[in-house]
């Protein structure tokens, strides 16, 4: 029979892996599975009543008018995870291209871009409702100076232009992020396969689309997987420059803030309800969890050993 | 056909020149080998007609174009790279077809070549292999094949051995010298391994702190090398070299003996070149020839190398018959073979004739 032994190498491993798992199990693993108890029972604040069953889940998904506001949320954030696909994600490939290729001025490039990733996402949401202010935002002003008087707006106050003003303040600060991870994968590719697809083309699309691209594969599925768990889980941006009722009109409601208005309530209507918050939590996880694996399994299979 | 001229060819990095002024033609079909020590500037030269580095100075001409501002794709060369540089993600027939198909060739040519590439080095068994599941040989083979299936007027090869195991270089050797023969174009091999440069080059071109110091056959660089650095790079073990002065038709070396030339003019004191099939050991000591002691024996199966230290402290081997041996510290008296001499200048180390 074989026979655990405590070595003193052993012993190191124990002491190192037993608190921090410890840890998470206490704050990550518990709330989680409390979190999906909680989703089955009908609450009064912070009271516990009746064993609901599926109730909870069934209201926020098919009774109106959760319904409608879970989908408006669900739209939104699947419009989120595209346009920053877009924006943060492709111009951060673009952009390391760019650093990795070492064009005049690289070096202060890449601390300028990723320089707004450090600022606190307070900061970046105060500033950028300062620069979308209807009337002396940088914004408006800028457009103003330059003959555009007639595109200037209330960025923020209208629906058709308040979602997109976040997205791009998330673009701008987050883009440092992808930029960073795709330039490590560029730099891990090997200088002589660069110069042998030199000696074959000299077009920079067929070096990107078919050298550098699928070379940079590990570094892609970090990023997507990252911004898929991110655009989902979205909620400082749109909490601070839209509001916890996703205003105007709930045109920058997303799945985050409307859960935090489910479970506990909101200045305006003070209604606070633990089980149907529990129940859109429960649901969110299990769709990040789910996609994200996909994304995962899927992107790891194109990577390739350098 | 390929004819490369190169023309006071010079390169920079920032203020730090590396190549200062290279002249040299190449000719259709000829192999080239660039030999020197590593950082003489060789592989840079290389890289200057691949096109990958733009040349600071000078001009390079292939087949009466000025090439200098021509993209390297466009330059009718193809490489194989010293790590083979081949695409992780791609097969060994993706690997040699992506240059192909670039080149706007239509589907059947692509295939044509790469069957004919395949066959001429062995690979159609592999073809569908990523080069992960590829030997180092392996890799080494489909590198060539993607060259091959350009149909480059000139190949360039760096150090394309120095990766492989032993026995497996002189393998490779043999077939590179072999495709060389077969597809006829114009090769230019960069290596730091004066063998490999003796056993493949139709020309070899000598090179130390980006100059050229010599070019010439394998023959003529070893029988005639225009100057000391030629005559001990080439050759294993390397050529001694004694400092002398002449009295009368004697070579004197101070308190160390003399050895008898006959007749020459030239410079008092000059540099005696010695390889270690030119000289001849005599037990004990002896009137005739540089006295020594011996150092160390190297015992190579079918014949042996012996290291003498002579008066002045040089270090001097000579080939001997297997089973001559000489104990360490044994006191010998070195003398020179009949046959043609290497003398050199003491000054700047070029060859005399006298």
């Amino acid at each position: 029979m074989p026979q655990f032994r405590m070595t003193g190498r052993g012993l190191w491993i124990t002491a190192l892996i037993v608190p921090p798992l410890c840890f998470v199990a206490l704050f990550i693993v518990y709330p989680i599975i409390s979190a999906f108890a909680y989703a089955f029972f009908d609450w009064q604040g912070l009271k516990r009543l009746d064993f609901v069953g599926l109730e909870n889940f069934h209201t926020v998904l098919f009774v109106e008018p959760y319904r409608s506001w879970t989908l408006n949320a669900f739209k939104n954030n699947i419009i989120v995870f595209f346009a920053l696909m877009v924006l943060q994600n492709g111009l951060g490939f673009i952009l390391a291209y760019a650093l990795w290729r070492e064009l005049p001025g690289a070096r202060f490039h890449r601390i300028a871009v990723f320089l707004p990733v450090v600022l606190s996402t307070i900061i970046v949401a105060y500033l950028f409702k300062l620069f979308y202010h209807p009337l002396f935002g940088l914004v408006n002003i800028s457009l103003k100076s330059i003959g555009l008087s007639e595109w200037a707006q209330p960025w923020l106050g209208q629906s058709g232009t308040a979602l997109w003003s976040i997205i791009a303040a998330q673009a701008w600060h987050m883009v440092g992020f992808p930029t960073l991870v795709f330039l490590a994968g560029m730099q891990r590719i090997p200088s002589e396969i660069l110069d042998a697809v030199r000696m074959e083309t000299e077009s920079e699309w067929v070096k990107i689309t078919k050298i550098v691209w699928p070379l940079v594969a590990p570094s892609a599925t970090i990023v997507f997987t990252l911004l898929f768990v991110g655009a989902f889980n979205w909620f400082e941006l749109p909490y601070i420059m839209g509001g916890l009722d996703g205003s105007p009109f709930g045109s920058t409601d997303v799945l985050g803030l409307y859960f935090y208005r489910t479970a506990f309530g909101n200045v305006s209507s003070g209604q606070q309800d633990f089980g149907l918050g529990s129940a859109l939590a429960v649901l969110i996880f299990i769709f990040i969890a789910a996609i994200a694996a996909v994304i995962t399994t899927r992107l790891r299979a194109r990577e390739i050993q350098l | 056909m390929a004819q490369l001229s190169l023309r006071g060819i010079k390169k920079r990095f920032r203020d730090t020149e590396v190549l200062h002024g290279i002249d040299l033609e190449i000719g259709d079909r000829e192999f080239v080998v660039f030999v020197g020590p590593s950082g003489c500037g060789k592989s840079t030269l290389l890289r200057l007609i691949a096109g990958l580095d733009p040349i600071s100075d000078g001009e390079f001409v292939l087949n009466g174009h000025r090439m200098n501002d021509v993209a390297p794709s466009r330059r009718g060369i193809a490489m194989v790279f010293q790590s083979y540089a081949l695409y992780p993600h791609m097969d060994v027939y993706e690997n040699m077809a992506f240059g192909a198909r670039l080149m706007g060739l239509d589907k059947p040519e692509v295939e044509r070549r790469i069957a004919e590439a395949a066959q001429m080095l062995r690979l159609e068994a592999l073809l569908k292999r990523k080069p992960r599941e590829l030997s180092g040989g392996q890799r080494q083979r489909v590198a060539i094949g993607r060259a091959l299936v350009r149909k480059p007027d000139v190949f360039l090869l760096d150090e394309p051995l120095s990766n492989l195991d032993a026995a497996l270089r002189s393998e490779v050797r043999l077939e590179i010298a072999k495709l060389h023969r077969e597809i006829g174009g114009t090769m230019i091999y960069v290596t730091h391994d004066q063998v490999e440069a003796m056993t493949l080059a139709d020309k070899i071109v000598v090179m130390n702190n980006g100059r050229i110091e010599q070019v010439g056959s394998p023959r003529e660089l070893y029988e005639t090398p225009a100057n000391t650095f030629v005559a001990t790079f080439i050759g294993s073990p390397r050529m001694a070299l004694v400092d002398v002065t002449r009295d009368g038709d004697r070579l004197v070396l101070a308190n160390g003996g003399s050895i008898l030339v006959g007749n020459m003019s030239g410079p008092e004191t000059l540099k005696l070149g010695l390889r270690p099939d030119t000289v001849q050991l005599v037990r004990g000591a002896s009137a005739e020839g540089f006295a020594g002691r011996v150092e160390y024996t190297e015992y190579l199966g079918d014949n042996a190398y012996v290291y003498v230290r002579l008066a002045d402290g040089k270090l001097l081997s000579a080939r001997t018959a297997p089973n001559d041996l000489y104990a360490p510290d044994e006191a010998v008296t070195v003398t020179v073979a009949p046959g043609p001499a290497h003398y050199f200048s003491a000054e700047d180390g070029r060859r005399l004739t006298p």
